[in-house]
């Protein structure tokens, strides 16, 4: 979080925080203490238990998604035998949390931020799930442990750089962050599904956005890039530098690029990544007799 | 193995329950959900029983899952057109099938 | 079942069937889905807990993630929060005899039937799976994906039809 301040504040020509402790290195301390001393604000009309709901609902799937990640050769919590599809399942309840935290809060700005959320998020998920079965198919299992595997000499970059893209893309929409931010764009709707929330409730929105950043950054890593395979270094070092060039790429395009509208959003979504994705797939069925 | 089955009679019970007294299309619809997991639990059940190799059973089970969603979507597309219609979601308000 | 599983089975058993029970009681719709979406999951871990990961992640992906979604939209783009009677007291009596009578006909003879000792499922699943789905199952898997198209246009027919 304070890393994304510092890139957002040098690339858009400003200082950037730097007052609290060393070079402003507890920022993000001061704030989640900021955060938390907050009061605990609800609107009258708002349905109290939905409104708990919602923030809890994004943020527990963003966490969850972490258990199927291999951080490194035997850094991974559970390596379910279908693993690839836990990762694409688990934070599709969070498209949930978003309506009913729109919902919830008795508001027409959240409301709208709500729906246009979810329904990007589906949009979205589809393509970015056709991708994932591309890299299944080379990978020939749903195993997180067996992708890494398969990718031992030729990360799958190379052989469906086209996925990679289209994966990028969909997830940055997936998990709402500029140029795809509809959802809680700043100069229509306020801030969207989360206008009404404060303090705790607000930092678990927060959370879920950067968790799931991590996550799908993460997983990336492992899908495309081949995780932690790479010389010299140790696979979790490997990993790590992988993940975070991810990240860094995503906050990179968040500061530089301008927001899309949301009738384009759902264009892109259903004229452009559907068949892109399903062209990777052929690409990959191509690439799998290659090998063969 | 029979707990499975008896959980499942209890859901579905409560699903059929659901079905039979409420009278709103949105419940109505979350109700037969709840009977058709009933069903998929049992599925998955019976497939351990008998040649779990072949994993019949939970072939049934994804079938079943993707029929839910399918019913799910057209259930869903005609409650909104009633609600268009006659301004309710109440089934017993709908006493016209055509225009 | 082990005895840690044996013990997860009982609470999510008693979860799924608590959480129908107030899916169908509950006179707010908001409630009543999201009972539904707690009870989607307590069925999923079902699922897990039976060895069978596959529909387990099947079921969340599919109903958590999608019908789920798509009646909360039907909800919110149709009656916001008013609340639904139940019929009649005499016929919410009737009904639950009726349907608790069946539950209880089903409970009692899978009580008393003689089942044969399950057997386990494979280690590797989804291979397993995949070769069902796509060998001795192709039919019912390619009928699956006609019966998916279908339902999306109908849905999309019967949804435009009343613009006009």
């Amino acid at each position: 979080m304070l890393v994304e301040r510092w890139i957002s504040a040098r690339i858009q020509l400003r200082v950037g925080p730097r007052h609290t402790g060393p070079y402003g290195t507890l920022q993000t301390v001061a704030d989640i203490v900021k955060l938390l001393m907050k009061e605990d604000v609800r609107p009258v009309q708002a349905d109290a238990m939905a409104f708990r709901l919602g923030p809890m609902l994004t943020a527990v799937p963003a966490v969850m998604s972490f258990a199927v990640i291999p951080f490194g050769a035997p850094l991974i919590m559970r390596d379910l035998n279908v693993g690839v599809l836990y990762f694409l399942a688990v934070p599709g309840v969070t498209a949930v949390g978003l309506l009913l935290a729109g919902w919830a809060s008795y508001d027409n700005y959240s409301f709208l931020g709500g729906l246009r959320s979810s329904a990007q998020f589906i949009s979205y998920e589809i393509p970015r799930t056709l991708v994932v079965v591309g890299v299944a198919m080379l990978a020939g299992s749903l195993r997180m442990s067996d992708v890494l595997e398969a990718q031992r000499s030729v990360p799958f970059v190379l052989l469906l750089p086209l996925g990679f893209v289209v994966y990028i893309v969909t997830t940055l929409a997936e998990i709402n962050r500029t140029p795809f931010d509809i959802p809680e764009a700043e100069s229509e709707l306020v801030a969207g599904y989360h206008t009404e929330y404060s303090g705790f409730r607000w930092a678990l929105f927060f959370l879920a956005e950067y968790g799931a950043l991590f996550a799908a950054s993460g997983f990336a890593a492992v899908l495309f890039l081949g995780g932690g395979n790479g010389p010299l270094l140790p696979p979790f070092v490997w990993f790590l530098i992988k993940t975070l060039a991810i990240v860094f790429l995503n906050m990179w395009v968040r500061w530089t690029l301008p927001r899309f509208r949301s009738d384009q959003l759902m264009r892109l979504a259903w004229k452009v990544f559907l068949p892109l994705s399903l062209v990777n797939l052929v690409l990959a069925g191509l690439v799998l007799q290659a090998v063969n | 193995m029979t707990p499975v089955l008896v959980l499942s009679a209890v859901l579905f019970a409560t699903g059929m329950f659901g079905v039979l007294t409420r009278r709103n299309a949105i419940t109505l619809l979350v109700s037969v959900e709840i009977m058709m997991n009933a069903g998929n639990l049992n599925l998955v059940a019976f497939s351990r029983l008998y040649q779990p190799e072949l994993m019949t059973g939970q072939v049934f089970a994804i079938m079943g899952i993707g029929i839910a969603a399918s019913e799910a979507a057209v259930g869903l597309a005609l409650i909104l057109t009633i609600y268009r219609r006659y301004g309710s979601t109440d089934v017993d308000r709908v006493r016209l099938l055509r225009e | 079942m082990g005895g840690g599983q044996a013990v997860l089975f009982v609470v999510m058993g008693v979860a799924a069937a608590v959480s129908a029970l107030y899916a169908v009681l509950t006179r707010q719709l908001l409630r009543s889905i999201m009972a539904l979406g707690a009870f989607l999951t307590a069925v999923a871990v079902e699922f897990y807990v039976l060895s069978a990961d596959f529909v387990s992640l099947v079921q969340i992906f599919v109903y958590v993630g999608g019908v789920v979604v798509l009646m909360l939209f039907a909800l919110m783009l149709s009656a916001s929060g008013e609340r639904h009677p139940m019929a009649g007291a005499d016929r919410a009596g009737l009904g639950a005899v009726l349907a608790y009578l069946v539950g209880g006909v089903l409970a009692v003879t899978a009580l008393r039937a003689d089942l044969p000792e399950p057997g386990a499922f494979p280690e590797q699943t989804v291979s397993y799976l995949g070769r069902a789905l796509l060998a001795e199952q192709l039919f019912a898997f390619e009928l699956m994906g006609v019966i998916l198209l279908a339902a999306l246009v109908t849905a999309l027919v019967v949804v435009r039809k009343e613009r006009q």
